[in-house]
């Protein structure tokens, strides 16, 4: 084991927050404002994950799944409401505070070769992170750059490449390699295998499986693809014009969901191995007033429609 | 009726500066009037290429090496630039992944729904705008007279991609080459496009649709030809395919995809990923990836081959498809997965 300690903020760390969430959105709110007038990006969104868990999050381009991970990432301030990460409210962490924040929080992004950084050999795209929080020394961290690459699956001798010279689904195991380089408890998978084939998706895939279970990782996992977040999640929470409509346990969701649009959404999907269910007759209309979300059995929320 | 497109033996090449990498290798395949045809495979599989070769479509450096293509006795392969482009959206037509790159975008929809029109000489303006029209009313666009003076740009995502599906039908080609038409599109949205293509199926139009979405390939397509490095290797009804696989990369393909209430169903990740073919593998070129191969795969390649044999009654799907289609499947691999 090389010597790259991380800090740990035990009297953050120890207590669990609020009642074992890791992170918790409460009536969350992004408004952008545009030339063209305001765009109500996220309404109302109060979702909460616990250590530990994997929450999916589905929902159309643009129904406010992106912006709401980064609104839980800390990249922007909601309009209003609050993020709370580990107990701490993250508007009001600022600086140093912040930093040692962001290091238990990371991500990995839909587009791989976007994400990382192309004059950098992938060792040391795995070692930024590391770097810039001050771990270790150039060795160690180079050291431990290897040993990240390895647990993903890149081979080790190929360190010095650059990330060009990889796969999208190579490309895409650095980026995990680098978002596990300081050791988080939160990640956040915006699309991570949107962009792979068929075949590397599922390796991508089997291999976020096999770290989260063997690292005790928290997981918000956005996806536009049902079937993976119906593999994948252990809660699933539905978006739709930047409101949460409907969230409950995976099984649950998938099985017998109550919001017409999650059924309209289950319908929309293509099976391979028998017909797909008939489309509703006429499809669900959103409503321009914020309409509230109730509780039809533990856990399973719907938003009124 | 339309004529069937015939495609044998097509072989294509791409020049790099010190050799010549065959990217298409040996692809036959026919598709007749109101059938769909899946494209199956991975990104570098040859898939798009072959498409661009048949629309004579390839960039530069690409070079159509061998093969012909048939359309109602003509061989596309054979016609000079000049000839191909009477043929090219008038028999013909191609939709793309992505609208906003494929449609112009400095020209109102009018402009471009009804330059093919009047350049192939079909008809005038007056008869070829109201035509226009009326297939953007057809493929589902509000108001027509109205949007059909807006630039690509003011359209959504979804109404763009109904625009050049439009463009591609407005002269009712014989045969339409889709290449990932929904691949950008959400869910729901998805399904209506693929009823729209339908509709043009339907009315005695061939379409090709390049694919990796098994599920959009089962819900719109009557067969399926799967390729990998640039060959086929395994080719037969869609349902057939999917309900037994038999080529392993077919399985592979059907074990690594994901499917929504299939819980219980084993992810099965093919290992490594596809090659790269200016190293192409020797013998077959899944036998890297594969967990049936022995040591002859590696030194020799099975030919594509009618398997298990000819007459084998599909009991699962009799009567489900058309009958031409119980008797056709080949498979390139002498592993083949054969079923009980």
């Amino acid at each position: 084991m090389v010597d790259v300690t991380v800090e740990h903020d035990d009297a953050r760390t120890g207590a669990d927050g609020a009642g074992g969430y890791l992170i918790t959105a409460d009536g969350v709110d992004k408004v952008f404002s545009t030339r063209a007038g305001d765009v109500h990006a996220v309404r109302d969104v109060s979702l909460s994950v616990r250590h530990g868990e994997t929450l999916g999050l589905v929902g159309e381009s643009g129904s406010g799944k992106s912006t709401m991970a980064r609104l839980m990432m800390g990249l922007m301030p909601p309009t209003s409401g609050t993020i709370t990460f580990d107990g701490v409210d993250l508007s009001a962490v600022h600086g140093r505070e912040m930093r040692r924040l962001r290091a238990r929080m990371q991500m990995v992004f839909q587009n791989p070769y976007g994400s990382l950084l192309p004059h950098y050999s992938v060792s040391a795209n795995v070692a930024e992170p590391l770097r810039l929080h001050k771990r270790g020394d150039k060795e160690s961290r180079r050291k431990r750059a290897i040993e990240l690459l390895t647990m993903v699956g890149v081979n080790p001798r190929f360190a010095d490449h650059y990330p060009r010279q990889f796969s999208g689904g190579q490309q895409q195991r650095v980026a995990i390699a680098r978002a596990l380089a300081l050791e988080p408890k939160l990640l956040m998978c915006d699309e991570p295998t949107s962009s792979l084939d068929v075949s590397i998706q599922a390796q991508v895939l089997a291999l976020l499986d096999e770290l989260r279970t063997s690292l005790g990782l928290t997981l918000v996992f956005i996806s536009h693809n049902l079937a993976v977040v119906e593999r994948f999640a252990d809660r699933v929470a539905v978006m739709c014009l930047g409101q949460v409509v409907e969230i409950a346990p995976t099984e649950v969701l998938f099985d017998s969901p109550r919001h017409p649009y999650t059924q309209q959404l289950l319908a929309a999907v293509l099976p391979v191995t028998k017909d797909p269910l008939p489309a509703p007759a006429t499809p669900w209309q959103p409503r321009a007033e914020v309409l509230p979300l109730r509780e039809v059995a533990p856990g399973h929320f719907v938003r009124e429609a | 009726m339309s004529p069937s497109l015939e495609v044998e033996g097509l072989r294509t090449e791409f020049g790099l500066r010190d050799r010549v990498l065959r990217v298409v290798d040996d692809v036959s395949f026919t598709v007749e009037p109101g059938q769909a045809l899946a494209i199956v495979g991975e990104s570098g599989s040859g898939k798009s290429v072959a498409m661009r070769s048949v629309m004579r479509l390839l960039p530069k450096t690409g070079r159509i090496a061998g093969g012909q293509a048939r359309l109602g006795g003509t061989d596309l392969l054979a016609l000079s630039e000049r000839q191909m482009r009477k043929v090219r959206g008038r028999d013909i037509g191609m939709v793309f992944q992505n609208a906003m790159e494929a449609l112009n975008p400095t020209l109102t929809l009018e402009r471009q729904l009804t330059e093919h029109l009047k350049w192939h000489g079909i008809c005038d303006h007056a008869e070829a705008k109201r035509r226009a029209v009326e297939t953007l009313g057809d493929v589902g666009i509000p108001e027509p007279e109205k949007r059909i003076r807006t630039y690509p740009f003011q359209l959504s995502g979804g109404m763009r991609q109904r625009a050049m599906i439009a463009m591609a039908m407005v002269t009712q080609p014989s045969v339409l080459i889709a290449d990932e038409p929904t691949t950008a599109v959400d869910v729901t949205v998805q399904r209506q496009l693929l009823d729209l293509l339908a509709e043009l199926k339907a009315r005695g139009t061939g379409i090709i649709m390049i694919t990796h979405d098994l599920g959009v390939a089962r819900y719109f397509c009557d067969d399926a030809m799967v390729m990998y490095a640039g060959r086929v290797v395994e080719h037969g009804p869609i349902r057939r395919l999917l309900s037994r696989p038999a080529h392993p990369y077919t399985t592979g393909l059907f074990e690594s995809t994901l499917e929504v209430g299939a819980r219980q169903r084993a992810l099965l990740p093919i290992p490594g990923s596809p090659p790269d073919l200016a190293y192409r593998p020797t013998g077959c070129a899944f036998h890297p990836r594969c967990g049936r191969a022995e040591e002859r795969c590696g030194r020799e390649e099975q030919p594509l081959l009618p398997w298990p044999g000819h007459g084998e009654v599909d009991l699962l799907h009799a009567g489900a498809g058309p009958e031409r289609n119980a008797e056709r499947r080949e498979v390139a691999c002498w592993k083949a997965v054969e079923h009980g």
